[in-house]
């Protein structure tokens, strides 16, 4: 990204230079059906541990995309509220980060994207507080994952022990191994040269990842201002993912 | 130094009276003073030594067992949850934090302002202050996640020149208490130092002797070393204000900088100052209650006029809690913001609203309904009840702000109550450390500031207008 | 294949495709002779920091979504979706993603064992060549007729050569059963297509061209045939220019319902007469001549009796008559009932009077799949009670499972534990120590799915012709053989005649020979000049699959014939009808995997176990809260269950589902949750389906509780102790 210049483009202007960012998401809720295929395949890429039944129902799971829903009216009038997908907006003002006394949670400027460090977080969990979003977890325990399934481990991604928080990458190592790839071939990463996880395996194709700032990007291809809005994006924390209303 | 001690021998029934109600008319002379005091400190019954021992296991299961377990087990023993990701344990550290304000306020503003009736107390007070600190600061450890990395937090040069994050309000809070805990010991050390010398020249020997004798830094009352010493104090008690304010408004600031609704409150700074001197005064007349019944001889130094006086400033302190409760109420309720409202719903009507109307009528009703009458206030056990109260009502106001406000947020899918776990041991093993903190240094250093007491004895004097006994106090420095 | 591939024909064939970005290897592993090696001694197709991905079917449900898998060293990491798959075109439901969790599970068979006395769960280890030896035994000295294969819907290279076997020595048949079939009454389906299009071969719904679609309770986007290809399909059908249309008549919202623009939820067994209501109301909107199947169609009796109002109905017509691609999807309770077939054809018929049999966004008949001449469909439950009563007659004398688990997927009601007591002999095939298996005398297990050689015919999902391949993508983590090669190597044991007939060294010898048909054929993604490239090719692209669309239209129907749908009938006392449902995320045999467990469910999101649906007003009535354990009594069995009030259930109607209530298969499945299947009668339909959804229950207070595990929050999401209810 290049620097902005106020004199060129006036505030509001560096405002939406400053929106455009570098990786971002699309999740269309009219066809998302819920089906949490997301939730599974996030979780085996980035080796997520499973919490077990107590404290899953303590609001400790520890998955980093969970699927929301509402009911709106009563029987037989009632109806679900469109599945929501939720995870890290990756916001370009994000609350998260200047609150972490260690930098653990910090904003990468060449990707434009949280990241979380594991090995630096001491666990005050001000970030997770801090998320309007609620998308960040924290491993109370460590969780056991009886041999052999530690055998599924993905090499790429870190396991978190005891105290650390954690959330949505937007599977940094695949981003990773892109730049990587592409580097050596010395050419710019394509857009749908890879994907997300969750978009990935996602059979409603409701989720889409890719380049925010290639026009030419399916994400970006894909906007429909009509019905396109971001979550609470009136605390302008500007974040990256878009949703599409259902409809 | 001018001696206006009135000539005994003209005692008349009001000045008795005076002298009987007045620790400062009622002067008994530095030797016996200065026995009275180490009989205190030396006198220990055999009830002391049980309550210690209890005490102390408490200390060693509740709080150093439970945190060892914790650590090694994880956050997961405790209540702690998403969206509650912080719980008791910094309710403690605010509420540790609070109580260890009045020390200071008491001593330092008082101080400053040259309050009399505060001569006898300043040392208790300043005690709980340092007290206190330690357990905000166990607190405040307990609550990390990884705390045996929580050398990171402090910035000290290392070979990847990795600095803690100045953004967070969490290194300004780690700034502040360092700065304040230092600045209260310092502040509680000075005037303890011709104390020191006077145990150190009234002890004969042993242990104790050399450990006054090391602490008393060869302090001989010389002209010079007074002078030096008031100057210290002066500076002191002048700079520690602005510290005492900051360490609890940096403390809100945790709260009030994040982007949460009824967090995100512009008031927080000096309604949490408003709300750590109320449970502190709370504390402090507790404290004083408890003293001058096990104590010997504390009768003498600690009467029912220094109840009233603390008595009054509570009132006063819990007006200017409601003031400030409503204040920060008001805006948030006026604000409208749907979020803020649902928060403001759930204090009232969720299932922990009793907390809330609790906290308000300990607060705010019981203070106010008692201590504005002079006999009530006077009276050291009701005014040890209604601290004691008001300690509850500041714990559960900290409770409010951080557990039962963190349930709401602006993603109601994840609303979800906290149920505290191992929290409450180790609670009550940082209370009992407290306790236990206290008793040991009620043994080893004098709780009464007995250089003061005389020193203020001294700068009282009665003189009758004709039938009219009028009370003089003279500039001493 | 059945020489040594070296290692350069290896490389070559690696480098001849490439997909995803990665090569997709033909071998690796999966060669046959690849041996597990330690790490310091890693095989050449492994490099350090590089993964291998193979291409591989899905093996968690019949549907056979083709998967691509990412190895790293030796091991599994990761399934993908296979992109050029004509099945899941690279997408995968969360099955598929936590298939891992079973390869690696913790709780496997690892050797072969035999079992002291049954369920006693006394192991002791065997040798491969003894437990070969016992299947010989067991094939050479038992009467051929008394032998009998109980296999799973997949795989079906299995179910070909034990088809091939029993063959061979006049054993009867196979028999196929999965309790998925059973939910989605897939006789009932493929009667109702024979008879109303002509053909006995499952129907294909055109989802995704499809303007205005009335779902009668076909749950298509949770397990009904194939939930990811029929996500795809609604995916595109939303997707349109003009945004297609769902309606979902059903007596609880599923997640399908949830997703559809307008929930009808009607009574039970009534979707048939709903159906043929709205074909007359919409017949007569358009104005044309009313079709003879509608004539006897009394609209208001229907109203009464389903509970939709005729306004509703008269609207539901409106939409339909004014849609441009009008479609109507008849599946899972509502086919069961005792009215079934007629439900089924009434629903048929709607789309007969649309005119939209083999058009866009109509109905088609499946492909036919390679090299097969018929569909075999998994046996139904009258079918399975009949082989129960062999069973009990002592007319079985051998019982050989595998790939199904009956004393889980079967209803109590059925008998099939008892009846395992009259047979002699039962060997199972199982992977996990479930229930079957551990009232067998032995256990030969066989490879996981991902350590697995195999076809899979699409039964649904596909436009094309499409036998989808499985390979092994990882060497066997355990001391396990495949059933097939079981099979072969016994038969080879027993000699003579019968061996001849069978002449395969191993399973993928017969594959190969299986495939022969298809080698030259031009039409389809790959073709070879021999056996060998094209089984290389089988393997590294995931399957072989006609270029073309293969559906079949059927010929129009003229709806002359008079139609009625009886009203539903239920058995046994009680207030309420029970609504089993299959679990969308652990269906028939997914509880043994501990991130499935932790995936919340859709609906409910709840995790790691049972629940009973009940409407809240029913619930506040009855004085029953969330999470109160209920005791829910039917005349075939009770079972103790956590309430959850479900805001969208008919008040009449409790919903339970089905995919917990193990009583073994793993740590993660065992003692957790109940199994709805325990509650049913036996009641069929004409089709021979169980009526699984005709069930009276009674609803008993515990006076206990038990918290279920929601991800939701009950006070955001119901504004639970706020006072209010919202």
């Amino acid at each position: 990204m290049k620097p902005i210049d106020l004199n060129e483009m006036g505030a509001i202007g560096a405002i939406a230079q400053e929106a455009e960012g570098k990786w971002g998401m699309v999740i269309d809720q009219d066809l998302c059906t819920g089906c949490q295929a997301c939730v599974a395949a996030c979780s085996m890429e980035n080796n997520i541990a499973f919490v077990g039944e107590e404290d899953a129902s303590y609001g400790r799971s520890l998955q980093w995309i969970r699927i929301e829903r509402f009911w709106e009216g009563e029987y037989p009038e009632v109806k679900m509220t469109p599945f929501q997908p939720m995870l890290c907006q990756h916001c370009h003002n994000a609350p998260c980060e200047p609150v972490c006394p260690v930098f653990a949670a910090v904003h990468s400027p060449a990707e434009d994207l949280n990241l979380q460090v594991y090995n630096r977080c001491v666990g005050t969990r001000y970030c997770a507080n801090n998320c309007p979003y609620q998308v960040r977890v924290f491993n109370w325990r460590d969780y056991e994952r009886p041999e052999p399934l530690n055998n599924q481990f993905n090499p790429d991604v870190t396991v978190r022990r005891r105290g650390i928080m954690e959330k949505c990458t937007f599977c940094l190592q695949r981003i990773h191994r892109a730049e990587d790839l592409a580097k050596a071939e010395g050419r710019e990463v394509r857009d749908g040269e890879f994907t997300t996880a969750c978009a990935q395996a996602c059979p409603a194709d409701a989720i889409i990842f890719g380049r925010l700032d290639d026009p030419e990007s399916r994400v970006n291809q894909l906007s429909k201002p009509d019905r396109g809005y971001q979550m609470l994006e009136e605390l302008g924390t500007v974040p990256r993912i878009t949703y599409f209303k259902e409809g | 130094m001018a001696s206006t001690t009135m000539p005994m021998e003209h005692a008349h029934s009001e000045e008795a009276h005076l002298r009987e109600q007045h620790l400062m008319l009622d002067p008994r002379p530095r030797g016996e003073m200065n026995a009275m005091i180490m009989e205190a400190m030396h006198y220990t019954t055999w009830k002391f030594w049980v309550v210690a021992a209890i005490l102390g296991a408490i200390v060693l299961v509740g709080l150093f067992g439970s945190w060892g377990y914790m650590i090694a087990e994880g956050l997961g023993v405790a209540g702690v949850n998403r969206p509650v990701f912080w719980g008791i344990f910094l309710v403690n550290t605010v509420f540790w934090i609070g109580i260890s304000h009045a020390g200071t306020f008491i001593s330092a503003i008082l101080r400053v302002f040259k309050s009399e009736f505060r001569r006898p107390f300043t040392r208790a007070a300043e005690l709980m202050t340092t007290f206190g600190l330690v357990q905000a600061g166990f607190s405040i450890f307990m609550h990390m996640g990884r705390v045996w990395l929580s050398y990171w937090l402090f910035p000290y040069p290392n070979q990847r020149q990795l600095w803690p994050n100045f953004h967070s309000p969490l290194s300004w809070d780690l700034l502040a208490i360092t700065t304040y805990l230092l600045a209260s010991t310092m502040y509680l050390f000075l005037p303890l130092i011709p104390d020191l010398a006077m145990a150190r020249d009234r002890t004969a020997g042993g242990w104790r002797k050399n450990f006054y004798k090391v602490l008393a830094l060869g302090f001989r009352g010389t002209e010079g070393e007074w002078t030096h010493l008031r100057n210290a104090m002066n500076i002191f008690a002048f700079a520690i204000i602005p510290v005492m304010f900051s360490v609890h408004t940096i403390v809100s600031w945790d709260f009030a900088v994040a982007t949460r609704p009824g967090w995100n409150s512009t008031i927080f700074g000096p309604y949490f100052v408003i709300g750590a001197l109320h449970s502190g005064m709370g504390a402090v007349i507790m404290v004083l209650a408890v003293v001058r019944a096990t104590m010997k001889n504390m009768k003498y130094f600690i009467r029912p006029e220094h109840f009233d006086a603390i008595g009054k400033l509570m009132l006063i302190i819990s007006m200017g809690w409601a003031y400030f409760f409503f204040n920060d109420y008001m805006v948030q309720w006026y604000g409208g913001d749907k979020w803020t409202e649902a928060l403001l719903h759930w204090h009232e009507a969720g299932p922990m609203g009793w907390m809330w109307f609790l906290m308000l009528i300990v607060n705010v009703a019981i203070p106010w309904l008692v201590l504005w009458n002079k006999r009530w206030r006077s009276n050291p056990w009701i005014v040890f009840v209604v601290g004691l109260l008001i300690n509850v009502g500041m714990y559960l106001e900290r409770y409010i702000i951080i557990p039962i406000s963190l349930t709401i947020n602006r993603m109601p899918f994840t609303w979800r109550m906290y149920e505290p776990g191992i929290e409450i041991p180790l609670s009550i093993g940082t209370l009992a450390f407290f306790i236990l903190l206290y008793m040991i240094a009620s043994k080893l250093i004098p709780l009464v500031p007995v250089w003061e007491v005389q020193e203020g004895q001294m700068a009282h004097s009665m003189k009758k207008f004709g039938r009219e006994t009028v009370v003089t106090v003279s500039e001493l420095e | 294949m059945s020489k040594k591939i070296s290692r350069r024909d290896f490389l070559k064939l690696a480098g001849m495709g490439a997909a995803t970005g990665a090569a997709l290897t033909g071998c690796g592993p999966a060669s046959r002779y690849v041996v597990r090696e330690p790490y310091t001694q890693m095989p050449e197709y492994t490099f350090n920091g590089q993964s291998t991905y193979f291409a591989t079917t899905c093996r968690e449900c019949p549907a056979g979504c083709g998967l691509v898998v990412r190895t790293y060293q030796g091991r599994a990491l990761k399934t993908e979706g296979n992109p050029a798959h004509p099945v899941n075109q690279g997408k995968t439901c969360a099955r598929g993603q936590a298939t891992l969790h079973g390869l690696y599970n913790p709780d496997r068979v690892t050797d072969p064992v035999s079992q002291s006395t049954r369920g006693s769960r006394d192991f002791s280890d065997m040798d491969w060549d003894a437990a070969v030896q016992v299947v010989a035994d067991a094939l050479s000295n038992t009467e051929p007729a008394a032998i009998a294969f109980l296999l799973g819907p997949a795989p079906d290279h299995l179910f070909d050569l034990v088809s091939d076997l029993t063959g061979a020595i006049g054993a009867p048949a196979p028999v196929r059963y999965g309790a998925l079939s059973m939910f989605e009454a897939r006789a009932t389906l493929i009667q109702a297509t024979e008879s109303m299009l002509g053909e006995s071969r499952l129907p294909v719904f055109d989802l995704a061209n499809a303007g205005v679609t009335f779902s009668f309770g076909a749950n298509f986007l949770e397990t009904w045939l194939s939930p990811v290809a029929y996500t795809r399909g609604y995916s595109r059908m939303r997707k349109q220019e003009k945004r297609g249309y769902l309606v979902q008549f059903e007596p609880r919202m599923s997640q399908t319902a949830a997703k559809a623009d307008e929930w009808i939820p009607l009574k039970s067994g009534t979707e048939g007469m709903v159906a043929l209501a709205i074909g007359r109301l919409s017949a007569e909107v358009r104005g044309a001549a009313l079709p003879r199947a509608f004539v006897d169609v009394d609209v208001a009796g229907v109203a009464e009796e389903s509970g939709v109002p005729v306004e509703t109905l008269l609207h539901l017509a409106e939409l339909l008559a004014g849609a441009e691609r009008p479609l109507a999807i008849p599946g899972g309770a509502a086919l069961s009932h005792i009215n079934g077939m007629a439900t089924g054809e009434a629903v048929l018929a709607l789309n007969a009077m649309a005119g939209n049999f083999g058009q866009p966004g109509g109905v088609f008949l499946s492909p036919v799949p390679p090299n097969v001449d018929e569909y075999h469909h998994p046996a139904s439950l009258q079918e399975m009670g009949a082989f129960v009563e062999q069973m009990k007659a002592g007319d079985i004398q051998v019982l050989l499972v595998h790939g199904v688990n009956p004393l889980f997927e079967l209803p109590n009601a059925l008998g099939f534990e008892d009846a395992m007591k009259s047979v002699p002999l039962v060997i199972s095939f199982a992977t996990f120590p479930d229930e079957t298996a551990l009232q067998s005398d032995y256990i030969f297990p066989d490879h996981h799915g991902l350590e697995s050689w195999g076809y899979q015919r699409i039964a649904a999902g596909t436009d094309r012709s499409t036998l989808s391949g499985a390979q092994p993508v990882v060497v066997p983590f355990y001391n396990t053989r495949a059933t097939a090669d079981v099979l072969l190597a016994a038969f080879a044991e027993v000699g003579g005649e019968l061996a001849a007939a069978l002449p395969f060294a191993d399973e993928v010898a017969f594959m190969q020979d299986k495939l022969l048909p298809l080698v030259e054929n031009k039409d389809a993604n790959f073709n070879a000049a021999e056996i060998n490239t094209f089984f290389a090719y089988f393997q590294q692209l995931g399957g072989w699959w006609g270029n073309q669309i293969a559906f079949t239209a059927p010929a129009q129907n003229t709806l002359n014939n008079a139609m009625t749908v009886a009203a539903p009938e239920f058995e046994g006392e009680g207030e309420f009808v029970l609504l089993p449902f299959v679990s969308p995320v652990l269906a028939e045999s997914g509880a043994n995997k501990p991130w499935l467990q932790e995936v919340p469910d859709p609906t409910t999101t709840v995790m790691w176990n049972s629940w009973v649906e009940i409407n809240p007003d029913v619930g506040h009535e009855l004085g029953i809260e969330n999470d109160d354990v209920v005791r829910i009594v039917s005349e075939a069995g009770a079972v103790e269950v956590s309430v959850y009030l479900y805001p969208a259930i008919r008040p009449d109607t409790i919903a339970i589902p089905f995919g917990q209530g193990h009583t073994a298969y793993g740590r993660y499945a065992e003692g957790r949750g109940v199994n709805p299947l325990d509650l049913l009668g036996l009641k069929f339909n004409e089709a021979g389906d169980l009526a699984y959804a005709s069930m009276r229950v009674r609803i008993e207070k515990t006076g206990r509780k038990r918290e279920l595990a929601r991800l939701e929050s009950k006070i955001g999401v119901y504004g639970e102790g706020l006072g209010e209810e919202h």
